[in-house]
């Protein structure tokens, strides 16, 4: 049983007091699209949100922005507010890679419950499929590594995970079948999502026969890569109702945050990764008083196959190890024990880090799914992880706020 | 006498904290900084040791240079232009015998037959006149 994290109960009584919500949601046209610039899908995406929550722009008060791969600017959410035309009371960029969208809702809630502002537009996009040159790319990668004693023995992205995946194998002697089926599984859902990117059918043989990238990661065991926007609004019930905002509200019943390195030569064992998830997921159980038992629908990073196994088990879905006869048997899909990405994930709808995942858990609690809507879709959790499962982030989405 | 190609591959961008580890390579020594107040071991190398004590008092020790394969990935793509045509190679995490991890390369091996667990030991890559980048070998 984890021990108790200090702060929770205070944490409870501020998300309890002003009931934060999201309230409203937008997604653009996700794919390659080389005619859009990133500010485009940045405002488009905030456009659609605005107008799915039926408020006007000028009722948004706040704003959160993550960060562009492709765009030159070290104040993003500044900026961003200069070219859609705001003047925010309060304004934040997020920058934890994967982590990051998740964080936003979190940074929104505690923007509102300070009183720093009242409907708040959190909103992501890049054209990273189309706009990041071949020397961006090569930026991008020495970034996420250390750029003096890793990246010089041609380490490459998925290569970093392509490390973790292969200690995992070993330690709990897993296979390259069991990573697959993530993706099998990812696959399946995005069919049913308008704007995936990828809904031809896959199996357990078409991953692993795949062109290899890093072993044991083959192609269709690494994310996309997209142009799009996203962007959610987080207010709290009372102002919704004095907005008169008509959808149903999503609440954020818990959050929390996990560090376990940033790079691998830092980290110790798998242990630290699991130890990182799961205290960014007790924080976000603790604090809503809820446990892996209440949860009926999880959002987990999938931007590999094998982050969303580490996450299925460091969350305390299923013991160590085990996630990947879990994956086998289908239970991640749609209508068996925990339906994962409902949306089709990183790995088949679109890569705009866990803005589609956050999105896509408001739907499900609000009965907006339509064809891949769950019956109970009571409680949902969004898992985020940026670096190579270095930094983590949680939170809890509900249908009834925190009694 | 053969003409020197040069070297396309990333280069190490050096901090000036880290220029005792890069001179001792260049001698074909493998030193690892350890905190002179606790002394821990630490990589990679920083100005302050990452410990409780953040000490700057750092001592550079001569490593035994042996180590253990933690973790490797077969890369079959480069990151860079650079990489393009080069058959497949290994990257990996090596914890040594002084318990730190390094990130490396496998060389002097077929790449499917290194093994978590394996035993390696260093050795030395001029690939400049002026950097020299310590790698693995399997130990025989």
């Amino acid at each position: 049983m984890a021990s108790k994290i200090p702060g929770v109960d205070e944490a409870r009584e501020v998300l309890k007091k002003n009931k934060i919500v999201i309230a409203g949601v937008g997604e653009t046209e996700q794919g390659k699209i080389p005619d859009k610039s990133s500010f485009h899908f940045l405002s488009e995406a905030s456009k659609i949100a605005i107008e799915d929550a039926g408020i006007q722009k000028s009722d948004v008060d706040g704003l959160v922005t993550a960060f562009s791969l492709v765009e030159h600017t070290f104040m993003h959410c500044t900026t961003f507010a200069d070219y859609f035309g705001m003047r925010p009371k309060f304004f934040s960029s997020i920058a934890v890679g994967g982590a990051t969208a998740v964080w936003m809702a979190a940074e929104a809630a505690m923007a509102i419950a300070s009183g720093q502002a009242e409907v708040v537009l959190c909103v992501r996009g890049d054209n990273t499929l189309s706009g990041i040159s071949s020397s961006g790319m090569v930026a991008l990668i020495r970034e996420m590594c250390h750029a003096e004693f890793e990246f010089p023995y041609g380490l490459t992205t998925p290569g970093g995970y392509a490390l973790i995946a292969q200690r995992y194998l070993h330690d709990f002697g897993a296979t390259r079948e069991h990573l697959a089926a993530v993706a099998v599984t990812m696959r399946k859902h995005a069919a049913l999502k308008e704007n995936a990117m990828n809904k031809e059918p896959l199996s357990v043989e078409d991953v692993v026969n795949s062109r290899i990238i890093a072993e044991p990661l083959t192609k269709y065991d690494c994310s996309i890569i997209s142009d799009g926007g996203a962007a959610f609004i987080v207010t709290t019930e009372k102002k919704a109702k004095e907005l008169g905002i008509q959808n149903k509200l999503a609440y954020l019943l818990g959050m929390g945050q996990g560090y376990s390195h940033q790079y691998l030569t830092t980290l110790h064992d798998l242990d630290q990764i699991y130890n990182a998830i799961h205290t960014s997921g007790q924080k976000a159980f603790q604090t809503a008083g809820l446990s892996t038992d209440d949860v009926n629908l999880a959002y987990l990073y999938d931007c590999f196959t094998i982050t969303v196994l580490l996450e299925l088990e460091g969350l305390g879905f299923v013991p160590k190890g085990e996630g990947g006869p879990f994956a086998l048997e289908g239970r991640m899909e749609i209508g068996k024990d925990l339906p994962v990405n409902t949306h089709g994930g990183l790995l088949s709808q679109a890569h705009l880090g866990a803005m589609h995942h956050v999105i896509e858990a408001a739907l499900q609690i609000r009965g907006d799914a339509g064809p891949r809507q769950v019956d109970d879709a009571d409680v949902a959790l969004v898992h985020g992880n940026g670096g190579i499962v270095s930094a983590h982030s949680t939170i809890l989405l509900g249908r009834e706020p925190l009694s | 006498m053969a003409e020197q190609k040069s070297y396309e591959k990333p280069l190490p961008e050096f901090r000036p904290e880290t220029k005792p580890y890069w001179d001792a390579a260049r001698n074909h020594e493998l030193v690892i900084p350890r905190s002179k107040t606790t002394g821990e071991y630490f990589f990679y190398p920083r100005a302050l040791s990452p410990g409780e004590d953040m000490t700057e008092d750092i001592e550079w020790v001569k490593a035994s240079g042996k180590a253990k394969v933690w973790t490797y990935a077969i890369h079959h793509m480069g990151p860079t232009k650079a990489y393009k045509g080069d058959p497949p190679y290994v990257v990996a995490l090596v914890e040594t015998d002084e318990g730190v991890k390094m990130m490396t390369d496998i060389v002097d091996v077929d790449p499917h037959d290194v093994q978590v667990g394996m035993e390696v030991e260093v050795v030395f890559d001029d690939v400049t006149d002026e950097v020299t980048l310590p790698k693995f070998k399997p130990v025989k």
